[in-house]
């Protein structure tokens, strides 16, 4: 076979799954994901939906990370977690792999904890976003702190991986409200952070109260607050919104960043087959009754060079010159004439890199742009 | 027909008193056409002309009337109703011996109404006046009555009374026409004297000539010269409209017709011109004139490869537009386009709606600018249609710009607002002319930059919408003019520059560069922008750097979401125009022409 049948191969392979648990007991007011208010009944048949699409379309390749995500996973009850898994069951893991499963800090107990340990979980995504208790009004989320860092604690003991989210830029938000959020953040000790500037989304209830996004000055100085504190505590800043101790970068989340093939089953999920990417249904009730994707398109060439480089260009790293070379077969410098932003300093460049300079980070989309526009091959 | 049965006369009205409306009554009345033919407004057949309600390019027609068992033959010319095209008027005018002064019963004299009774005046036309529009009923005929008998020294009895909508009145206008209007003095016996009013073109016979035989005869196979520039035909076809076009073999004394020579263009044909024949030529009628641009800016397409497409649009514009003008431009900020040259205003709003709409090319339009004569320290003289054209000032003694003098018709309650704008805009007050005892004719001198500015605009909201507004060129004065620049970023942006008197300047940079920064988005680096005379910066005001744009959220595994972000962000990009390292929107090159003070 010839070299670059096998790379083509090697390129298309399934490394990853995601799948989607559209149920939450309460709906934050800033969630634009796939969500339903949680019903024992539903759940139990939406499980059903699932084991039928995996027996459709997963064709046994040993994954390297599963992804369970929401809504919220943690919502559902004992018997149907138990149903979740005996499906989930159904996918082959590799002897080294990370298995996610995200949780809501209220519905952490020793019991679920031990069911999700039992099932092959080996890393856990808590969704805190703040401990600060004036946004629970706004957010529609009980917000807890005692019972925030105890059950994050107690989920240490059980788990050695385990990410918590931070939110910032909250309506009002002051430098010190976010000082604060982070002092209580670093005192947790996990070994993975994620923080997302709040977006108020069409479609959210923040929205349709007429909330407003803090401006962009404030958010940048936030951001690169956050940055500085959880560096100079210990953690790599690894990607633009993600940060872990060393050794503990989300495989799942690298996965995406690296353009690799995962597939997506649930509702609202969204997968990547051979060349073709595809959405999910976003109606839970249409999932159950059997309907699959409705949205699929195919990645030509170009397009697949682009979402790489929009991808990898979040990593801090940014663009390996080498695996790009062994992925697409041309260098990176014969793809995108990129000299002028190395000129001036939107991008810079080492013998085996191609990234965004840290001052940038907040203006990447800036920066990806104008490399996408420096696309040269076929002109 | 004879000539004693002969009435060549034209509708002179303000806009909107009904001009065209009339013309269709008379067409009715005459049986030139049945009221089944009769479009709305037939004498205007562009689209535009008629959205506009305005008759941009004129065209005549010739209609048989029957009177106490006598046939006469009308030939109504008609005429643009707007300033910019004055020496049109004022031509059309000349092929006539008389002329319908209608003015609106509600409405009473406007500026275009006095503007154009004095063009026919300067052609010794026999006006007839007449109130039209009496069925209104906001009309009020005998205020209007005195203020045309105040004005212009009409007697009572010579006015009619009209409604075009109705036909009140129409017979009565006929007969005057008949009674009053001379009929045509030339003879068919002199050297032939034929006055050129009007051209239109047409792909299969070429330009076609509207002219009015003054003295002598044309036949078809006639050899013919034009008499300013010497350029000779043969006639292939002769013909006149009633309304529908009829070919004839003979054009004689005191006649209205059409002509077609093979002649490739209009732009080979001079309005005002004197057709003669080549071996036995006349003189040159009185009253010709070169028609001159009086407005100039630079057009260039949206997306630059458009550009061959906006050439092909202007040069058919021009085939029917000699007045239009063009030549290449290169811009730095816009890339490659057309300086063109227009009559005026009107005529330029036209045009780009022309281009716009009926090529379908987006274009950005740079700020109109004037003529300049520009005397340099050398005492060469140059003139400047272009503003990144002008020398750098220590390389110039003197500017001098185009003056107008103003018709400014408005209720006496806001002579106070209108002088106010007037002194503002750099007039020179005149007199003042009192219609009736509410309302007045201002008079001032002004520099015409000003009225290519924004002085129609503001003259509108000062008056609420009360005043009428004309003027005539009259010639060159003396200016303390200075080009101001604006740079951007560092780098003079050329389609930015625009020449403004030395008082004005410092205002006028503070407001472009406080616009510039409300139109252009925030970029990776600090962006200062600058209003300069010569080195010195006059204003100046800074776009911070862009602080947030990212993509935070991880949105799972939805790639297709974070791509069609990222794209519906590069085309808003595409759009703009990159000067050196910043994107700039189209609506930025407009900025300079908006100045909400």
């Amino acid at each position: 076979m010839k070299t670059e049948n096998l790379m083509e191969i090697e390129k298309n392979k399934l490394r990853s799954a995601y799948i989607h648990i559209p149920f939450c007991k309460k709906i934050c007011s800033y969630c634009d994901f796939c969500k339903v208010f949680y019903d024992d009944k539903k759940a139990k048949k939406y499980i059903s939906a699932l084991e039928k699409e995996i027996l459709t379309s997963y064709k046994n390749e040993p994954l390297e990370t599963i992804y369970v995500g929401g809504g919220s996973p943690s919502s559902l009850s004992i018997e149907n977690l138990n149903n979740l898994f005996k499906v989930l069951k159904r996918l082959k893991l590799k002897d080294s792999y990370e298995f996610t499963f995200e949780c809501n800090y209220e519905d952490i107990t020793d019991q679920l904890l031990l069911l999700l340990k039992k099932n092959r979980v080996n890393r856990l995504s808590i969704g805190l976003q703040t401990f600060n208790s004036k946004y629970e009004k706004i957010l529609n989320k009980k917000i807890d702190k005692d019972l925030m860092i105890k059950n994050v604690n107690l989920c240490k003991e059980y788990f050695n991986n385990v990410n918590v989210d931070l939110i910032y830029a909250l309506p009002d938000e002051k430098m010190d409200d976010l000082e604060n959020d982070l002092n209580e953040i670093i005192k947790l000790n996990v070994n993975h952070i994620s923080t997302y500037a709040l977006i108020i989304e069409e479609h959210t209830i923040l929205y349709v109260n007429n909330f407003k996004e803090l401006n962009d000055d404030a958010q940048s100085k936030m951001y690169y607050k956050i940055v500085e504190k959880l560096k100079s505590n210990g953690y790599v800043h690894y990607e633009i919104s993600n940060f872990s101790k060393p050794g503990f970068s989300s495989c799942h989340n690298l996965a995406y960043w690296n353009n690799y093939r995962y597939y997506g089953f649930g509702a609202g999920a969204s997968g990547f087959i051979n060349n073709i990417r595809y959405d999910n249904t976003k109606s839970v009730d249409n999932y159950i009754n059997g309907k699959r994707i409705v949205y699929k398109e195919k990645i030509n060439k170009k397009t697949e060079i682009n979402d790489y480089v929009m991808l990898s260009l979040r990593k801090i790293n940014g663009i390996d010159k080498l695996s790009f070379k062994n992925k697409y077969n041309k260098r990176i410098e014969d793809v995108f004439d990129y000299k002028k932003l190395v000129d001036d300093k939107l991008l810079m460049e080492n013998k085996n890199n191609l990234f965004i300079p840290s001052d940038k980070l907040f203006v990447s989309n800036e920066i990806i742009i104008r490399l996408l526009d420096s696309y040269i091959l076929n002109k | 027909m004879e000539k004693e049965n002969i009435r060549n006369f034209s509708i002179i009205a303000h806009i909107d008193h009904g001009k065209s409306t009339l013309a269709d009554r008379i067409m009715e009345k005459t049986g030139a056409v049945t009221k089944r033919e009769l479009k709305d407004q037939l004498l205007d057949s562009m689209d535009l002309e008629r959205e506009r309600g305005i008759t941009i390019k004129l065209n005549s027609v010739s209609m048989v009337y029957k009177k106490d068992n006598e046939q006469y033959l009308l030939n109504l010319i008609d005429t643009p109703g707007h300033v910019d095209f004055s020496y049109e008027v004022s031509r059309s005018l000349a092929a006539c011996e008389g002329a319908v002064l209608v003015v609106d019963a509600s409405q009473g004299i406007e500026a275009q109404t006095i503007a154009n009774l004095y063009l026919a005046l300067e052609n010794n036309l026999t006006i007839i006046p007449i109130i039209n529009k009496i069925d209104l009923p906001n009309a009020n005929v005998a205020k209007v009555k005195k203020e045309i008998m105040d004005t212009f020294g009409f007697m009572e009895d010579e006015i009619i009374l009209t409604s075009a909508k109705t036909g009140v009145g129409i017979d009565e206008l006929l007969d005057a026409i008949i009674n009053k209007i001379p009929s045509p003095k030339g003879s068919d016996t002199k050297k032939l004297q034929a006055l050129i009013f009007d051209s239109v073109y047409e792909s299969y016979r070429g330009a076609i000539i509207w002219l009015r035989v003054v003295n002598g005869k044309v036949s078809v196979g006639d050899k013919i010269k034009m008499l300013s520039t010497n350029a000779e035909y043969e006639v292939v076809e002769l013909g006149i409209h009633d309304p529908k076009e009829r070919k004839v073999k003979t054009l004689s004394a005191g006649e209205v017709g059409y002509l077609c020579a093979s002649i490739k263009s209009v732009s080979d044909i001079k309005v005002g011109d004197t057709i003669t024949l080549s071996k036995d030529s006349a003189t040159l009628l009185s009253g010709y004139k070169p028609m001159k641009p009086m407005v100039f800016c630079g057009l260039y397409p949206t997306e630059s490869n458009k550009y061959n497409l906006l050439r092909e649009a202007l040069e058919k514009l021009k085939l029917n537009d000699a007045s239009l003008s063009f030549e290449p431009e290169t811009s730095t900020a816009l890339g490659f386009g057309f300086r063109c040259g227009f009559l005026g205003m009107l005529h330029m709003d036209v045009i780009e709606e022309r281009i716009e709409r009926e090529f379908g090319i987006d274009i950005v339009a740079t700020s109109p600018s004037v003529v300049y004569e520009v005397i340099k320290t050398n005492n060469e003289k140059i003139l400047v249609d272009n503003p990144s054209n002008m020398p750098s000032n220590e390389k110039i003694k003197e500017i001098k710009e185009p003056y107008i003098k103003t018709n400014i018709i408005v209720p006496s309650n806001y002579i106070g607002q209108v002088m106010e704008l007037c002194q503002e805009k750099r007039g020179t007050y005149i007199n003042m002319d009192y219609i009736n005892e509410t309302r007045v004719n201002i008079h001032y001198e002004m520099p015409l930059s000003e009225v290519v500015y924004d002085f129609f605009d503001k003259l509108k909201s000062f008056t609420k919408g009360y005043a009428s507004f004309d003027y005539e060129v009259i010639g060159y004065k003396a200016s303390n003019l200075v080009k101001m620049d604006i740079l951007i970023n560092g780098e003079i942006v050329d389609a930015l520059s625009v020449i403004t008197h030395k008082d004005f300047a410092y205002q006028r940079g503070k407001i472009v560069t406080e616009n510039l920064k409300k139109l252009i988005p925030r970029q990776l680096f600090e962006v200062p922008i600058q209003a300069v005379i010569g080195t010195k910066v006059i204003a100046r005001s800074d776009i911070k750097a862009m602080k947030k744009n990212v993509l935070a959220k991880c949105y799972g595994g939805d790639v297709t979401r974070k791509r069609k972000l990222l794209e519906k962000q590069k085309e808003g990009k595409k759009r703009m125009k990159r000067v050196g390292n910043v994107d700039v929107p189209q609506e930025a090159f407009l900025s300079v022409l908006k100045v909400d003070d």
